[in-house]
């Protein structure tokens, strides 16, 4: 292959330079394969992405608060914060709740409530009792309603409010709340639980990839170098439970676990005292052992991959050449397998660290974790600003770690089953 | 048809995938009716491209390809009707010989009686006629080969193309192959168009060979004259082996010239494509040359040289000479007409025809 | 795995302390499931082994939890629930399941077709897009659409699962789609033109029964996502749209029954026999190739 003169350029027959008319084909032929994607990529957007997309405006979104009592925090701007305030701002709010209708009163004071707890209560009493006043001065009729109209602290909550946006519920997802004027400060003794429940969720998702690491390496290593047809025998041990609905596992664990389960019978029939029935189940323990065993393929599977592919004449060489067969493993064999357990870890940790399922069945109270908080707040309390930060939080930890699994293993070679 | 004309014909072919670099530059190549052409020479020299273009899968970039004395080059693949043998074999895994073989007969619309009785027929050809029913991914290499070489044929094309298709098969297979093809080339009277890197494998079966060389036709030419007769050092030294040695054109007098050697004297070669004054690269065959530790008449042209190294192969013996600065000097010596004053150490004189040394044009 | 002759006793201590080691590992996988099946067929009203079971006592075998799970009602001696919930639950899930994997299946074969053209545009970034519902925990994936969905009003509705079942599938079909065709030939769609074949010819006759294993795989892999799905059912899903895991989940929930152990057969029955029918089909695939065993 030459190149050809700079001064001339190569033609088509139909006298068009011959890159323009290759740019043009390549074109069309891009076109082709992104409209076979499209349908798809279109679907996956409009019924994932945009989802997804809609737990981050709602985890930022605080535009409820300010629609309903816009008056209030245009007075609020001329506040200095220090005392109650003045007939203004008592009148703002007053016409703000009356211009209210009651669903929204009950919205914005849940909302409120977020921020300092009494304000619904202060809210529902106060729109209650509204229509006994029928002129100003609005300050007086008001703290005669309820006294907390007098306290600064309530007051000074609506600064946290005040911008149609808020980064409180990231706050809150870290134990942080808004002070006056939106100053970070921390949340009272009291309602301080995310932080416990991070590290809890962190350290959960180590122990079972630890777990994981520990008792799935052996075992890929026995499927990868026994023979194909006893290796295919055993991997059913693996794939089945793999394949198996997680409810069927979570129900076959409660059948072992519990108090008058397997696994305390047959004890009981070695001897073990009645009495002293292992608690294995509704607990940290129980959740460990449980997300440990369904949790064990996706360990297992990306190692046994990457040990297939290592020849056994590795561990020959190395033994020829005078190696120990503990310290050919060592130096030899294992380093191969790092990129799949690096593989295997990232994935376990992964999976664990968003699960739901399984502590909110058989945790009990000590072994709930971050994703059942988000569950919590979606469906009980209704807070769902703080579960959707709460979940964008851990997606991000997440898309950072399959950044890692994509850096260490490729996107393109995820392998199932 | 147009009988008058070559049955192929490339016109001033040109190819690039880039726009920039031309794999194919200006190709023109008449082959005809019946004979078999091989297009030989190393990866990167395009003679893949051209038969890619020809089968319809490349488009050329400039010039016109006819097939029958009609330009084909608006005509997709599927409508060309050349019969196609691929490197890899390209038989369809998820059906069984017959199926395959059955394909382009049935795309062809052909009645189910006429089909089978030409699958049958296209197998035994091959031998095959056993293996109708099993996969291909059941079937050994050769055998594989045989089938795909059955399925190029049974539609009764009358150009074959064959992109290395004896590429995969192991060294007796493959010699074996080489026979059944040309075989079945002289039995049928198909035209051959068949590409390969081997050259022995193009001095086999071929009537002639065009040898590629940067998107080039080097020299186009029967096995005898491309052998005998090559007309570029690149000729020379892709096919067969060849000893080199540089040296300056002198007076050239009827095709004859003297090729100054420097401090190494001076010989007689035959003058191809160079003039006076050139430098040059001179050929000569190692089964040309003769070593003798005597000096040869001094009509034959001769030059001093000294063994170093001998290798036993059988029906012949190679000889490692130092002549005239090259210590890599090759001579081929027959089992026959070994003596006994051939050793490592020796001095005598290398000698040959005249006509076998060829003044080519100098390589660095 | 033998010992060699020249093994030391350290060495053989440690080989079989390893083989006991795996071997446990592999009853702990496989255990659980084993228990559930023989309890499913007990007599008795509690989750353990009776000793009428141990012994092995035909009296303490029955059916009556089967019985119990199709809305059989008429066993005195059963106090739990009993209705034909299970079964409106297997028709909603196989329902939705169905729908959920054409919709995945058909989209995402198209999809990979496109991705596997080397002049894909953005390849990289899109195949990520369109795996992400595989990455995405299931609890972020559930409170988004729940959020997202209701706004469209396909809260409680079949539709509304569907669409998010199909989402979910749809990695898994693009998964095994694009690995089957990287390991397609492009020689065989070359040979087939020359053999005279068209585009469609070429396309049907060649291309498609080749990557046809591939195309089912994926289809069963989000058939049995779908199958099995309990969180995206349990933010989105109404009572019309109860599904199987739905059922079990509450019935965990409410009281743990033989009932449910009698489900959670089937359900291990269900995935045995896909996981043999993908065993089959990676063979055929296998086979296809050549790789002979």
């Amino acid at each position: 292959m030459s190149s050809v003169d700079q001064n001339q350029t190569l033609m088509t027959q139909d006298g068009v330079p011959l890159k323009v008319s290759l740019k043009r084909s390549q074109r069309r032929s891009k076109m082709r394969a992104f409209m076979l994607v499209f349908p798809l990529l279109a679907f996956i957007f409009i019924s994932f992405i945009v989802p997804i997309g809609s737990l981050f405006t709602r985890s930022v979104d605080d535009t409820l608060v300010n629609e309903v009592l816009p008056l209030t925090f245009e007075e609020l701007k001329n506040w200095d914060g220090q005392d109650v305030p003045g007939e203004p701002m008592f009148a703002a709010m007053f016409m703000d709740l009356k211009n209210a209708d009651k669903i929204q009163i009950g919205r914005v004071s849940t909302r409120m409530n977020y921020e300092k707890s009494g304000w619904k209560s202060l809210l529902k009493k106060t729109s209650r009792k509204m229509k006994n006043i029928d002129g100003p001065p609005y300050k007086e009729q008001m703290l005669k309603i309820h006294k907390r109209w007098g306290k600064v602290e309530f007051w000074q909550s609506l600064t946290a409010m005040k911008d149609p946006y808020t980064l409180g519920y990231y706050l809150n997802s870290v134990d942080l709340k808004y002070g006056y004027n939106k100053s970070i400060e921390q949340q009272p003794e009291k309602r301080q639980v995310y932080n416990l429940l991070w590290k809890r969720t962190l350290l959960v998702s180590l122990l079972v990839t630890v777990f994981c690491l520990l008792l799935g390496y052996p075992v890929a290593h026995l499927l990868a170098t026994l023979p194909l047809s006893k290796s295919n025998l055993l991997m059913i041990c693996v794939l089945i439970p793999f394949w198996t609905s997680l409810l069927v596992r979570i129900v076959s664990w409660m059948v072992m676990l519990q108090q008058e389960g397997v696994v305390n019978d047959t004890l009981v029939a070695f001897g073990l005292p009645e009495e002293w029935r292992l608690p294995m189940m509704y607990n940290f323990t129980g959740t460990l052992i449980v997300m440990t065993q369904i949790l064990l393929p996706f360990m297992i599977l990306p190692i046994y991959s990457v040990m297939k592919t290592i020849p056994p004449s590795y561990m020959r060489a190395a033994q020829n050449l005078g190696a120990t067969p503990t310290l050919a493993f060592l130096r030899v064999y294992m380093p191969q397998t790092l990129p799949g357990i690096g593989a295997g870890s990232i994935l376990v940790f992964i999976v664990a660290i968003g699960y739901y399922i399984t502590p909110e069945l058989v945790g009990g109270k000590d072994g709930r974790l971050i994703g059942n908080f988000i569950a919590f707040h979606m469906q009980n309390t209704l807070n769902w600003g703080l579960a959707a930060a709460m979940g964008v939080i851990l997606l991000a930890g997440i898309l950072i770690l399959y950044w890692l699994y994509d850096k260490i293993v490729g996107i393109d070679n995820m392998k199932m089953g | 048809m147009g009988s008058s004309g070559p049955f192929v014909r490339y016109e001033n072919v040109q190819k690039s995938y880039d726009g920039e670099t031309l794999v194919v530059k200006n190709l023109n190549l008449d082959i005809a009716k019946g004979e078999f052409v091989t297009m030989l020479g190393p990866s990167g020299s395009g003679k893949t491209t051209c038969l890619m273009m020809l089968a319809g899968f490349e488009t050329a970039t400039h010039g016109d390809i006819m097939l029958d004395g009609k330009p084909i080059n608006n005509i997709p693949p599927h409508k060309r009707g050349i019969g196609m043998v691929f490197q890899n074999y390209a038989l369809f895994p998820h059906m069984t010989v017959n199926e395959n073989l059955a394909f382009p007969l049935s795309v062809r619309k052909m009645g189910k009686a006429d089909t089978e009785e030409k699958v049958r027929r296209a197998l035994d050809m091959v031998q095959m006629g056993q293996f109708g029913d099993r996969r291909p991914g059941q079937l050994s290499g050769g055998q594989q080969q045989r089938v795909a070489l059955a399925r190029a044929l049974v539609f009764e094309p009358e150009l074959v193309l064959m992109d290395e298709p004896l590429g995969a098969l192991d060294k007796q297979l493959r010699e074996h192959m080489q026979y059944e093809i040309k075989h079945i080339h002289e039995s049928l009277g198909v035209t051959v168009v068949y590409v390969t890197h081997d050259q022995s494998e193009a001095l086999t079966m071929s009537n002639r060979i065009a040898v590629f060389d940067d998107g080039i036709i080097q020299q186009l030419a029967d096995p005898v004259t491309l052998y005998e007769k090559p007309e570029n050092s690149f000729v020379a030294q892709f096919i067969g082996e060849n000893n080199k040695l540089s040296g300056t054109v002198g007076a050239i007098s009827k095709g004859v010239t003297t090729v100054d050697l420097g401090k190494h004297g001076s010989i007689k070669a035959a003058a191809v494509n160079v003039s006076k004054g050139d430098k040059t690269t001179v050929s000569l065959r190692p089964e040309r040359i003769e070593f003798s530790s005597k000096k040869p008449a001094a009509s034959k042209p001769s030059l001093p040289a000294k063994v170093l190294e001998l290798i036993y192969l059988g029906d012949h013996i190679r000889c490692r000479l130092d002549v005239a600065g090259n210590d890599e000097f090759i001579v081929k010596v027959p089992n026959s007409s070994l003596s006994a004053d051939l050793k490592p150490g020796v001095k005598g004189h290398v000698s040959w025809k005249t006509e076998d040394c060829r003044a080519l044009d100098f390589v660095g | 795995m033998a010992l060699p002759i020249y093994a030391t006793t350290g060495q053989k201590v440690w080989h079989y302390t390893y083989l006991t080691i795996c071997a446990f590992v592999l009853f702990f996988l496989i255990a659980p499931l084993i228990v559930v099946i023989p309890l499913s067929f007990t007599s008795g009203v509690f989750l353990s082994f009776t000793p009428e079971m141990l012994s092995l006592d035909p009296e303490g075998f029955s059916l009556k939890w089967y019985k119990n799970m199709l809305g059989m009602c008429n066993d005195p001696s059963i106090k739990t629930m009993c209705s034909d919930k299970w079964k409106t639950g297997a028709i909603n899930s196989a329902i939705i399941a169905v729908a959920a994997t054409a919709l995945s299946t058909g989209l995402g074969t198209v999809a990979a077709i496109g991705l596997s053209n080397p002049l894909m545009p953005f390849r990289k970034i899109i195949m990520a897009t369109l795996i992400s519902p595989l990455i995405v925990p299931l609890i972020i994936t559930a409170s988004g659409m729940f959020l997202f969905y209701a706004k469209v009003n396909l809260i409680g509705t079949y539709t509304g699962l569907i669409l998010a079942h199909a989402a979910l599938g749809t990695p898994f079909v693009v998964i095994t789609v694009t690995a089957t065709l990287s390991g397609f030939d492009r020689n065989l769609v070359k040979a087939s033109q020359n053999l005279g074949a068209n585009v469609f010819t070429t396309f049907f006759k060649v291309q498609m029964p080749l990557i046809l294993p591939g195309v089912i795989s994926g289809g069963l892999f989000a058939f049995i996502t779908s199958f099995d799905e309990v969180v995206v059912v349990l933010f989105m899903g109404g009572p019309e749209t109860v599904t199987l895991p739905r059922q079990m989940w509450s019935g965990i929930r409410q009281e743990i029954s033989p009932t449910i152990l009698a489900a959670a057969t089937c359900l291990v029955l269900i995935s045995i026999l896909l996981l043999t029918t993908l065993e089959l089909l990676r063979r055929r695939n296998e086979r296809l190739r050549g790789i002979t065993h």
